[in-house]
């Protein structure tokens, strides 16, 4: 594997260079989410386009509100036109701009949920590629940026990945001190990014000090460590009447937050835009949080109450994705952790299913407990 | 770029009124090209749009040995279907289909057929037992067929006409049967619910005999424990399950049951295949 360095200060050149080469570039950057002059002015992390390779915040904070997970899957994306004309219809097709992009700045936990997400809208889930999904994919790259500082809500070494992790990398960047970054090229993509960059990079990089710098942080994360357990004890049918989803699942409150802003969620709905006789059948981010998503036409509800979906979604996480689409549903980033507004918190159901797990006979049948 | 979502369009050739609130389309592809490419197998389904209102999901309510036109049958209830059923003779609505998996007919040679079914699941049977009746007139390849079918009153009964014709055949026992106080005064069919006549007048002997029930899934349930008490095997047991979809492509994520999507992996499921499910039907 190829490997160099890179001064960190060099990142808004870098910018620049892939701006000069007409490449969209997606970085992190603080946007005002609120009035920009008002009082409650407030500034979030955000990924979005920058156009200068000054407006940028690579690497710094922790992670951004949204996750890429939009600009592979649009929140709202127009599939076709059509117009009625009598009885005839004529369906127009919607032209779709797919620039080359390069988004950088992204996680380990983010760059790992693009390969669940490929696996749901690719044509690998029974042979039906959504179009839309792989001319995006197909013309992204993704720089990676180790993390530094994760905070209580992260998780990722739970799933199996690491804050230095460079799976789903096209170029992965690890901070190694001294204001020095070291550049691994992962895919061919990386390549012809590093290419492009190739008057920033020096040398070599630095293996033994990326390695120290990833261990290092990782040991700053304390939640649990094994999710194995938990996808064999939800295979098993009987599980999913357990007492726990009740009980955990009770305070929430169905506002679909953790599912819009997880990586890894991809439901959506699809409806028709109508104005007059035309309109757009278009396609948008929908929730399993929600109690109309399952609700069939005759009134009768499969998920009838709200901890049965959020025990859908703890399913999706841990059984489905793996079980059927082969791929990791859960990468770990606490997103959901952070947006939830009753303090939800994925990581004590993993707990408690661990638990159970581990003493099968636990909690059952407490007589003293009412 | 193949569009997955973008639907084929087609002419309606034919409404019929089944029941108050529920219509029948006779459906045909307006691109010679599609229409001679289109096949499909009993037990499929599809999404059906009016324009400017979405798409819902049906089952193809047609059997594929009568190829001319398609057809499906739907009941009134909220928007997209309020749309459709709107529409008139002569105009144009969008298909995507076919989808998912078909009855096990391969399964089913030598054997009796019992057909089980309520209200508006009749359209996804009728599919299926104008298929077996076809091919059992072709080459005599399934024994007797029944069919037990109910609905709340005697005019919510869907495909009257067919009812009395089934009623007719050699070989073919029909059995229908209204809710209580939803007969009339010369109502000729039993009175009670679809699995309670199932098991104490009809009485099937479950002897090769393989049983194919769809409807609410109350009625499914109910419908799976009268048969287990006739001595049915979950082996001997077929149903079609209707979730809610939206595209029918195993991507909206919201028509599965624990890690089985029913627009893939389905709609056609065993009971067996039902049993080792997770309660969340």
């Amino acid at each position: 594997m190829k490997t160099a360095t890179l001064n960190k200060s060099d990142i808004g050149k870098c910018i620049d260079l892939l701006l000069q080469a007409d490449l969209r570039v997606i970085a992190p950057r603080l946007q005002p989410q609120v009035d920009e002059d008002g009082p409650d002015a407030l500034e979030v992390l955000t990924f979005t386009e920058v156009k200068s390779g000054e407006d940028h915040q690579v690497g710094e904070g922790l992670l951004p509100l949204n996750g890429v997970k939009e600009f592979l899957f649009a929140k709202h994306e127009p599939l076709f036109a059509y117009e009625k004309r009598g009885k005839k219809i004529e369906i127009i097709p919607v032209h779709h701009e797919y620039p080359q992009t390069v988004i950088i700045g992204v996680r380990p936990c983010d760059a790992a949920s693009i390969a669940s997400l490929e696996s749901v809208f690719s044509d690998a889930n029974a042979g039906f590629e959504d179009p839309f999904f792989t001319e995006r994919r197909s013309r992204t790259t993704f720089i990676t940026y180790s993390c530094t500082a994760p905070d209580s809500s992260c998780f990722c070494t739970s799933v199996e990945l690491s804050p230095d992790s460079a799976k789903g990398s096209d170029l992965h960047l690890t901070e190694i001190g001294d204001g020095r970054l070291h550049v691994e090229v992962i895919t061919k993509a990386g390549e012809a990014v590093a290419k492009q960059l190739q008057d920033l990079l020096e040398g070599e990089g630095d293996q033994a000090a990326r390695e120290k710098a990833g261990a290092e942080v990782t040991e700053k994360l304390t939640r649990i460590r094994d999710s194995a357990p938990i996808m064999e004890w939800l295979m098993d049918t009987a599980n999913f009447d357990d007492e726990m989803w009740q009980r955990l699942g009770e305070k929430c409150i169905g506002c679909g937050a953790c599912t819009f802003v997880c990586p890894t969620c991809h439901c959506f709905d699809i409806v028709d835009e109508n104005k007059g006789s035309k309109g757009y059948r278009v396609k948008f981010w929908d929730s399993c949080q929600f109690d109309h998503f399952t609700l069939h036409a005759s009134g009768h509800n499969p998920r009838d109450w709200q901890y049965k979906r959020y025990r859908n979604r703890f399913n999706c996480k841990f059984k489905i994705y793996p079980e059927k689409f082969e791929t990791p549903g859960c990468v770990g980033c606490g997103r959901c952790i952070r947006a939830c507004p009753v303090n939800l918190d994925i990581t004590e159901y993993m707990a408690e299913v661990a638990h159970k797990a581990a003493n099968p006979n636990a909690m059952k049948a407490d007589p003293d407990f009412e | 770029m193949s569009n997955i979502y973008q639907p084929d369009l087609m002419t309606i050739t034919k409404v019929i009124q089944e029941a108050p609130g529920i219509k029948t389309f006779h459906l045909k592809f307006q691109d010679e090209e599609v229409a001679n490419n289109f096949s499909f197998e009993t037990g499929q389904f599809g999404e059906y749009s009016a324009f400017g209102a979405g798409e819902s999901t049906f089952c193809i309510a047609s059997s594929p040995t009568r190829p001319e036109h398609i057809e499906c049958c739907f009941r009134e209830t909220g928007k997209v279907t309020t749309a459709l059923a709107n529409l008139t003779e002569g105009d144009t609505i969008g298909f995507r289909g076919p989808y998912g998996n078909t009855f096990p007919l391969d399964d089913w040679k030598g054997k009796n057929l019992i057909f089980i079914g309520g209200g508006i699941a009749l359209p996804p049977l009728r599919s299926v037992i104008w298929n077996c009746l076809d091919l059992r007139e072709q080459d005599g390849r399934f024994g007797h067929i029944s069919i037990v079918y109910g609905a709340r009153s005697v005019q919510d009964l869907v495909y009257k006409r067919e009812i009395e014709e089934w009623n007719q055949m050699e070989n073919v026992t029909m059995v229908k049967t209204v809710d209580p106080g939803g007969e009339t005064d010369d109502w000729d069919g039993h009175v009670g619910f679809v699995p309670h006549v199932l098991e104490n007048d009809f009485k099937p002997d479950p002897e090769n005999t393989v049983a194919i029930v769809c409807g609410p899934p109350i009625m499914i349930k109910f419908a799976f424990e009268a048969l287990e008490r006739l001595g049915f095997k979950q082996e001997q047991m077929v149903t079609t399950m209707e979730n809610r979809m939206k595209c029918g492509l195993g991507k909206c994520g919201r028509c599965n049951i624990g890690s089985v999507y029913v627009c893939i992996d389905g709609p056609v499921f065993t009971a067996t295949q039902l049993a080792a499910l997770p309660n969340d039907f």
